[in-house]
Order: structure tokens, then C-alpha cells, then sequence
């Protein structure tokens, strides 16, 4: 699904975000990557999504070459990726199918299958009777619960979740972490960057530690691994 | 594309100029009035342009012959003029002809020749029309330079000034409508760089999801060639009423005004306005998205 090979990103400023990184994701896998704030997360995050372009390296995912890769090409390469963020990012002035919906509306789905899809979504997160509701009418958790299903919607073979509990109170974020072990036992791969180390202890998944910019640690069934 | 992106496209055009309804006022305000002076100065310069054509075909050259030729000498210069190339018509008028003309135009006041006697001061002529107006000037040298004549003359300072003229608006109309094109573009870019701003949320969840750029791009740029377009028919409006208001005026007081008929020349004039305004608005989100929209 993601193939990182001696992937290297330096921003123009000099700053070293990635350093010769070499990372291979499967199928139907569930990834944590660790690491302080500024180890390189948010980069290796930006270069699956192709915001950033890596300095040097070959980067494939979902079997897209994701340097060479065309600017009109992009579009189509995150249509296979789902994306959650700590901040939700929802439009408040969209109602909850009304968000959903809209990922589907931009890719230009057909208009019978919007209807279904959006709610089998909404059974996933478990809204299906707040889908007339507002954002601003829903806690944080289920704000989450929205956007997950919002990046779900369109199918996509892998998940990215940049920090999804980072704003969650303990219980809330399990909630989450239910959902996501859901969808992926699926087949739907998982990469969830992170600071939560109880969630990263106790769910026993496979967890991938950055620091400066290098891969220090790859385990299967790892632990978070720092104490702080 | 599909009909109901082109559903949502529209939607969200006139959402958006709903949202920004005094941006929106303002640019559809300036495209009108700078579109309204384009209009003016375009058909100003294509009436002076007329008028130029209209004088210039209509000049005759006066060809002033001297005071002692005889006949014979008089029938070869006529033969020599009918033989130059482009010459329309040769007409001889005489001394006591061209007198008789002279005061009928006086009318009331052709008692002033009186003064003269029986004294005829006028020379014999001929009237020498041309194929086209650009030969005047070369036929009138030449013929000037004919032995036996005294001079040819047409009415070279009167096209001259128009020409003048012509230039003068021409010059001053492209001056003023690139300034005003500037403006016009400024307050369009500005209003889309506006909604650009007040959607970005929307447009990065777009990109998220996997829209493509121009998904994201047609409703600002349908939102700039509406405002374009709602500007040119503002002007459209103003224009054709002002123009049939000047034909009325000017045909009820000189009837023989070569002013150019407003069917269909105003349709001309109303599709150059309307096309130009879209174009104008068009380039307007262009500029916005370039600079602010990095898709």
C-alpha cells in the first residue's frame, strides 16, 4: 500500500524533516506512528498526501508513483485516501449528511448512491440519528465521528489520521479507536500519527517511532515507548 | 461535465455573490461604468470614422484654370484629366456659371456683389471627382501641376482636422479604457480573492477528498464572468438608450448627418460589450486564483 524508500525531505529553510527513511505498509494494516511533536510526523503524513514533494526518495502509495505523479493526477491519488485530522475540519454551515455528502458531491458520485452510502457511514460511527444536526450542535467526540465517516465515505484503501484523539477526553477517544479497529478489520489499512501513549500500549498494533526525521524504531505489536 | 456539478456549480456562484452582496454591487458598478465609457469612446471613433469616409468620398476636386486659355487649350486638359487613372467624372464650369452659383449662396446677401459691377473675378473650373477617396491628394498634385491651370484644390484642411481628431479620440479612448480595464480588473480579482478567502475551509476539504482543480475553480470563475457579464448589461442598457436618444436628437436638427444607424450596429456593439465584459471577469478570478488558490 505505501512504499517509502530512502525518502529524504528538506524543507527550504534547511530543516531536515525526513532523513533517508525507508517504511513499507501492507494491506490491512493498522500503523502507529510515534514521535515528538516536529520528529517528522506531520511531513511523512504531507508527502502520502502528496502536499509535499520528498527531496529525494521514491514514494509509492496505493500503487500510485507518487513523485512522478502529475499535478492533475493528485485529485485521484487522495480519492484513495482518507483523511481525519485532530481539529475535525468540518463546515459548520453543512448539516451532518450535508458534510458526508460533500465529499462525495466533489468527486462527483452519482446522486443515488449518495443517499446509501452516506447512511451506511453514519451506521459505522454510529450518527445516524444526528444527521440533520449542525457541528456546532455535536460534542467533540462526535464532530470526530462525522469526519471519520466523511473519510470513509468514498471507500478509500487507506485511512491517514493525523492526531484524531489529540482533542478527545480518554473515554471519547476509545470510542474512536473502536471505530477505526473496525473499519479496519474491513481490509481498510490504517495510519494514525499520535501522541496517546496509553492507546498505543494498549492496542498492541504495529507502531513505527520517528525521531529527527529517522525511523528509530518499527515493531509489530509495539508499545508507545517513551515515557513522557 | 455532468449536469449536477453544473447544479452545484451554479449554486454556488450565486450563493457567493449573495454572500458578498456589496462587493458584489461594486464590481458589477465598476465593470458598468468602465464598459459604458469603452462603449462611448467605440462609438464615437466609429462615427468620426464614418463621417472621415463620407467627407473624403464626397470631395471634389477644384480645378482652377487660367484666365487666357482657349478653347482647344481647355479641351486638352479636360482630355488629359478623363486620361489618369481613377478619375470618376470631369465637369467644366464656367466663369459666369460658377458666379451664378456663387450667389445663390449668398441668398439675402448676394447684394454684397454689387460692389464688383459687371466684373466677373472668378476663374472657369472644373469639377473633378476621384474612384477613391484615398486618390484626392495625388490626383489634385498632379493635376495642379497641368500646364494651363492654376490650381487644384480640395478640401485637404478640413479631413485633415478630422483625421486629427479621429486620432485624438482614438488615443485618448485607449488610454482611458486600459486605465479603466486596470481598475476593473482590480475590483474583480478582489471580490473573488474575497470568496476564495471566505471558502478556504470548503476548498481545503475539497483538496482533501480528492476534488479536481477545476472542480474547485469553475464557480469563482463563472462568479467573475457573472459579475462581468451583469456589468455589460448595465452598460448595454445605458448605451443603447443614450445612443438612440443622440440619433433622434441629431436627425430631427441636421438630417444629413452621416451618423451610422443604430440597427444593427448597436447589436454589434452590445455583443463586443457583453463578450468583453465576460472576458474582463473572466481574467479578473483568473488573476485571484492564480495568486490565491494554490490547488
Amino acid at each position: 500500500m505505501i512504499h517509502m524508500k530512502d525518502v529524504s525531505k528538506i524543507y527550504e529553510n534547511g530543516a531536515v524533516a525526513l532523513d533517508h527513511v525507508n517504511i513499507d505498509i501492507d494491506k490491512g494494516e493498522f500503523v502507529f506512528i510515534v514521535g515528538a511533536s516536529g520528529a517528522g510526523k506531520s511531513t511523512f503524513i504531507k508527502l502520502l498526501l502528496r502536499e509535499a514533494l520528498p527531496t529525494e526518495g521514491s514514494l509509492t502509495v496505493n500503487g500510485r508513483n507518487v513523485v512522478a505523479m502529475e499535478r492533475q493526477e493528485v485529485p485521484y491519488l487522495r480519492r484513495g485516501l482518507g483523511v481525519i485530522f485532530q481539529d475535525y475540519r468540518l463546515l459548520p454551515e453543512k448539516t451532518v449528511f450535508e458534510n458526508i455528502a460533500f465529499a462525495m458531491q466533489v468527486i462527483e458520485a452519482p446522486r443515488r448512491m449518495m443517499q446509501r452510502s452516506v447512511n451506511s457511514v453514519l451506521d459505522i460511527v454510529g450518527l445516524r440519528e444526528k444527521y440533520k444536526c449542525f457541528p456546532s450542535q455535536l460534542s467533540g467526540g462526535e464532530q470526530q465521528r462525522v469526519a471519520i465517516a466523511r473519510a470513509i465515505v468514498n471507500r478509500p484503501a487507506i485511512v491517514i489520521a493525523d492526531e484524531p484523539t489529540g482533542n478527545l477526553d480518554p473515554e471519547t477517544s476509545w470510542d474512536i479507536m473502536d471505530i477505526f479497529t473496525r473499519i479496519n478489520s474491513a481490509g481498510t489499512t490504517i495510519v494514525m500519527a499520535t501522541h496517546d501513549k496509553t492507546i498505543v500500549d494498549t492496542m498492541q498494533k504495529r507502531v513505527i517511532a520517528i525521531e529527527d526525521g529517522r525511523i528509530v524504531r518499527d515493531e509489530q505489536r509495539g508499545g508507545y515507548g517513551y515515557e513522557d | 461535465m455532468k449536469i449536477r456539478t453544473s447544479e452545484y456549480m451554479i449554486r454556488e456562484t450565486f450563493l457567493s455573490l449573495k454572500r458578498n452582496n456589496w462587493m458584489t454591487v461594486a464590481s458589477v458598478g465598476t465593470v458598468a461604468v468602465s464598459l459604458f465609457i469603452f462603449g462611448m469612446f467605440l462609438i464615437l471613433a466609429m462615427n468620426m470614422n464614418k463621417m472621415v469616409a463620407s467627407l473624403e468620398s464626397q470631395v471634389q476636386i477644384s480645378v482652377y484654370l487660367k484666365d487666357d486659355l482657349s478653347k482647344g487649350d481647355r479641351k486638352d486638359i479636360e482630355t488629359d484629366i478623363r486620361g489618369m487613372q481613377g478619375i470618376a467624372t470631369v465637369k467644366f464650369v464656367s466663369r459666369d456659371e460658377a458666379l451664378q452659383r456663387f450667389k445663390e449662396r449668398l441668398g439675402d446677401q448676394k447684394f454684397l456683389l454689387d460692389a464688383l459691377g459687371d466684373a466677373n473675378p472668378l476663374p472657369d473650373a472644373f469639377e473633378v471627382t476621384v474612384t477613391h477617396p484615398d486618390m484626392v491628394r495625388t490626383a489634385a498634385e498632379a493635376i495642379g501641376n497641368f500646364k494651363g491651370v492654376e490650381s487644384a484644390k480640395y478640401g485637404q484642411d478640413v479631413i485633415q482636422h478630422l483625421f486629427d481628431i479621429t486620432r485624438l479620440i482614438r488615443i485618448m479612448g485607449f488610454t482611458l479604457m486600459a486605465l479603466l480595464a486596470g481598475a476593473t480588473l482590480f475590483i474583480i480579482s478582489n471580490t473573488i480573492r474575497l470568496t476564495v478567502f471566505a471558502r478556504r475551509k470548503e476548498i481545503a476539504i475539497m483538496k482533501y477528498v480528492g476534488a479536481t482543480d477545476w472542480f474547485i475553480r469553475w464557480p469563482f470563475l463563472l462568479e467573475g464572468m457573472v459579475l462581468g457579464f451583469l456589468g455589460g448589461v448595465i452598460a448595454v442598457v445605458l448605451l443603447n438608450s443614450v445612443y438612440s436618444a443622440i440619433v433622434v436628437k441629431v436627425y430631427s436638427t441636421l438630417a444629413f448627418f452621416p451618423l451610422i444607424q443604430e440597427y444593427p450596429f448597436l447589436i454589434y456593439v452590445t455583443l463586443l460589450i457583453l463578450v468583453s465584459g465576460m472576458c474582463i471577469g473572466a481574467l479578473g478570478s483568473t488573476i485571484s486564483l492564480k495568486r490565491f488558490l494554490r490547488v
